[in-house]
Order: structure tokens, then sequence, then C-alpha cells
């Protein structure tokens, strides 16, 4: 029987057989693409890391870099405990976050970065000289600005209080106004800043209208840009907060010093 | 034969020069308008452009027997639309850059006019070699205007082409102060007026 292409059967058969051949076409890209998609992630991340630290990429392999001068770890937030130290590059936040078992659900009053759910687990890299002596730590924070989410990534020096540098590496703030997260010369202030005070608490902050001539604590804030600030400031104060690193750098320092 | 040949090459040239599907037909503007401020995305733009339409003709062309006529416009969008998201995965994968910058219009190449137009117009109709010959023409000729334009507005407004200096500008300390008018989509629409109405002045002096 020859295939009758305008008949009601016709018609179904071929508009079937047609969206499954697409449907196969586009996830075969997808997948071999997949592994590649892997490895740019961990590059970028690698890289991230390396320049929250600090650490003089410049024409150098980072990536040898990274591998000889990082540990990177997977904490439990509640209980400050290390977790696991293998496959922590791989380890999707994103996913962990808005997962229901990995995850837990902030209370409004708490949820000061407005993030709705956080991970039970993140992950924090040390930064090793080349004596082996701990010179960094870096950890990942993220928050709501005016728009969008903001992440990036904080590093505290080895006294886990002075701000060693920071990058932010993804956000959607209003082009040309809330884009100077991505300028160094701002994010360059953030060099020993500190974060907590004599007593412990959060004081990071940024400060309209500039912050003092040796004000510990405090960032220029960028004018226009108010709610981009504001969010930067409470993503940090929250992720030094109780509900982020503050168990994790409790143990640290005891465990150090 | 001879009068073979002669179609496949007119299948190949008109539409480069005297049928220009963007210039004559003006189709696919919205697109030549915002990639082409300069050379480097509009060269990008008019490979995933090339790639699509060639295989989307070549594809359309050879199941054409097929299609059944009630859905063949659904047909036609749905491998368009999987080639343009399969164009769109690997510029992220080669050039995350370069994706970014043209954003949105990788994926606006589903609507690009041209593309549905040659399904429809001509490898529903025609075997799949000249469909193919025919999509390389009507790429050519998209690609030749975004590519004149990007010439201009790159040059014009930042000094450049490709990236490189052509004209010093004053800000790097030069002499040529850029036309910034150039950098803004406005000046395609002009530039393309302006290739319009001279291919139209030769067309009609050749008779």
């Amino acid at each position: 029987m020859a295939f009758k292409k305008d008949s009601f059967v016709g018609t179904m058969i071929f508009t079937v057989t047609l969206c499954l051949l697409c449907s196969f076409m586009i996830t075969g890209t997808a997948e071999l693409l997949k592994e590649r998609k892997l490895v740019k992630k961990r590059d970028e991340l690698k890289r991230n890391v390396l320049i929250a630290a600090d650490v003089d990429i410049a024409d150098k392999d980072f990536r040898a870099i990274f591998d000889k001068d990082v540990k990177s770890m997977l904490v439990s937030l509640d209980t400050g405990v290390v977790e696991a130290n293998a496959g922590v590059l791989d380890f999707d936040e994103r996913m962990a976050a808005i997962n229901p078992e990995t995850s837990s659900k902030l209370e409004r009053k708490k949820d000061k970065a407005k993030i709705k759910t956080r991970a039970d687990q993140a992950r924090v890299f040390k930064v090793f000289d080349d004596n082996g002596t701990l010179t960094s730590v870096v950890v990942p924070i993220y928050g709501k600005g005016l728009w969008s989410m903001i992440y990036g990534y904080v590093a505290l020096q080895s006294d886990f209080n002075t701000i060693e540098n920071v990058v932010f590496y993804e956000h959607g703030e209003t082009p040309g106004i809330g884009d100077f997260l991505n300028d160094p010369d701002w994010t360059d202030k953030w060099h020993g800043k500190q974060i907590f005070d004599a007593n412990g608490k959060v004081s990071f902050k940024i400060v309209k209208g500039g912050a003092k001539a040796g004000d510990l604590h405090g960032v220029d804030a960028v004018s226009g840009a108010t709610m981009t600030g504001r969010g930067v400031q409470r993503a940090v104060q929250f992720w030094f907060g109780a509900q982020g690193f503050e168990m994790f750098f409790n143990k640290l320092k005891a465990s150090e010093g | 034969m001879s009068t073979q040949t002669a179609s496949t090459r007119d299948i190949l040239t008109s539409p480069i020069f005297s049928n220009n599907p963007v210039a004559m037909q003006v189709l696919g503007v919205c697109s030549a308008l915002a990639v082409s401020n300069s050379m480097q995305t509009a060269l990008v733009m008019t490979l995933a452009v090339t790639f699509v339409l060639v295989f989307s003709n070549l594809i359309i062309s050879s199941i054409r027997s097929l299609i059944p006529n009630s859905v063949r416009i659904i047909a036609q969008m749905t491998i368009i639309a999987s080639l343009v998201i399969i164009v769109d995965m690997v510029l992220q994968d080669i050039a995350y850059e370069l994706s970014r910058q043209l954003s949105v219009f990788v994926g606006l190449i589903i609507t690009n006019c041209i593309i549905m137009g040659r399904a429809e117009a001509f490898a529903m109709k025609n075997p799949p070699h000249l469909a193919v010959v025919d999509a390389i023409g009507n790429a050519m000729g998209y690609g030749v205007i975004l590519l004149g334009v990007a010439f201009v507005r790159e040059l014009l407004g930042s000094g450049t082409l490709f990236g490189h200096e052509i004209l010093k500008t004053v800000e790097n300390g030069g002499w040529y102060l850029a036309n910034e008018m150039f950098k803004l989509p406005p000046s395609a629409f002009f530039l393309i007026g302006l290739m319009i109405w001279s291919i139209n002045v030769i067309q009609r002096k050749r008779g």
C-alpha cells in the first residue's frame, strides 16, 4: 500500500516521525557538547577562584596553578563540617539550592540575600602558597540585586576576616549603571576591608556617599546603583552570617589558631 | 543539458544581486539591522544563516514528496527551528563571547523570512541539488548586504575592520573622529536604503 501523505493517518505518521527525528537531532548535539560544556564550566570556576584569591594567572596555566595550590571542599553550612573533598568542581550549587532534598527554606526575616531557599552544602576553596601555607579562603556568595541574582566569590585572608579580593562573575543589573560590579577599580576597594568587627558580628557594608578614610568595614557605594550596592551588602552579610559560612569559619578559626 | 547548467548558475547568482533577498525582497532586515555594527558579528551571522538555509532547503527538498499539504508550514518550521537550536548550541560552545554579542538574533534566525521563504517557494518544488544551490545563493545575497553594511558601519563608527585599527581614532591619539551614529541601528536603515536605491538604478540602466 502506498503512503498516502494527505490522509489523516499519513499526516499523523509524518508529524510524529518528523518530531522524533528533530528531537533526536537536538538531543544528540546537546549530548555531544555536554562534556565540553562541563570542562568550560570547570575552567571558569578555576579562573574565578584564582582571581578572587588574587593569584597572578596572567600568561600562566591557571588550571595547573589551581590543581596545585587550591584545595576544594564541600562543607555543611549548618554544622561547618567538611563533608566531601572529591567531585567538588562539578557540584551544582544552583540545582542543590532549589532541590527540596538538598536545601532548606529560609524564613523571610532571615533571608537577607532574598534567595528563598539555601543549599545545605556549599563549596569552599582553600588557597595555599608554594610553601603550603594557607593564604586565603574563597567562598561563593550570591544574592538579589535590583533585577537579578548577583553571583560572586569572596576571598578572605588567613585571619578569616580581612578581604583579599572579590569577583562577581554573573549578574543582570542595569547595563552601564549596575555593571560596576565587574570594574576592577571598584572591586579593588574591597581589599583589606574586614567582614567582622571585634565582637565577631558581620559589619561589612556598602556606604552611600563614600566610606570614611580608616573605615575598616565600609566600601564606597556607586551613585545611581543604590539597589545593586544594597544587594551586594546583604549578600555578604547573609553568607558570612549564621545562615551562611559562620559555623565553618568558627571551626576553622578554632583549628587554625 | 546546456539550459540546465545555465539555470543552475542563474539560481546561484540572481539572489546575490538582481534578486537580492534583503535589498530586493526586503526580507530578513531585522537581523541585518541588529548585527551589522561589526564585521565579526556580521560574518558569524552570515555563516549561521548559511548553515540553516542550506540544510533546511536540503532536508525539506528531499522529503518534499512526503510532506502532507495541510501541515507543510509547521513541518518546515520544525526543521528550521531544530537547525537553529543546533547552531545556537554549537556557537555557544565554540565562540561564547560572540554568541553573547549576537544574543537573541541567532534564535531569531527561525523567524528570518528568507529561510521560510526559500523553503516554501523553492525547496518544496525543486530537487535537492537545486535547492542547495538556491540556498547558497540566497545566503550569499544576505551575506553581501550584511557584510557591506557592517563594513561601512564598523569603519566609520569605530575606525576598525574585524577589530583591527584602520582609521586611528582621536581617543587613541589619531586623527579620525569616530561617527557614533554608525554604531546605532538606524544607520543600517540608511545604508540598506542606499544599497536598494543603487541596485535599482543599476538594474534600470541595464534594462
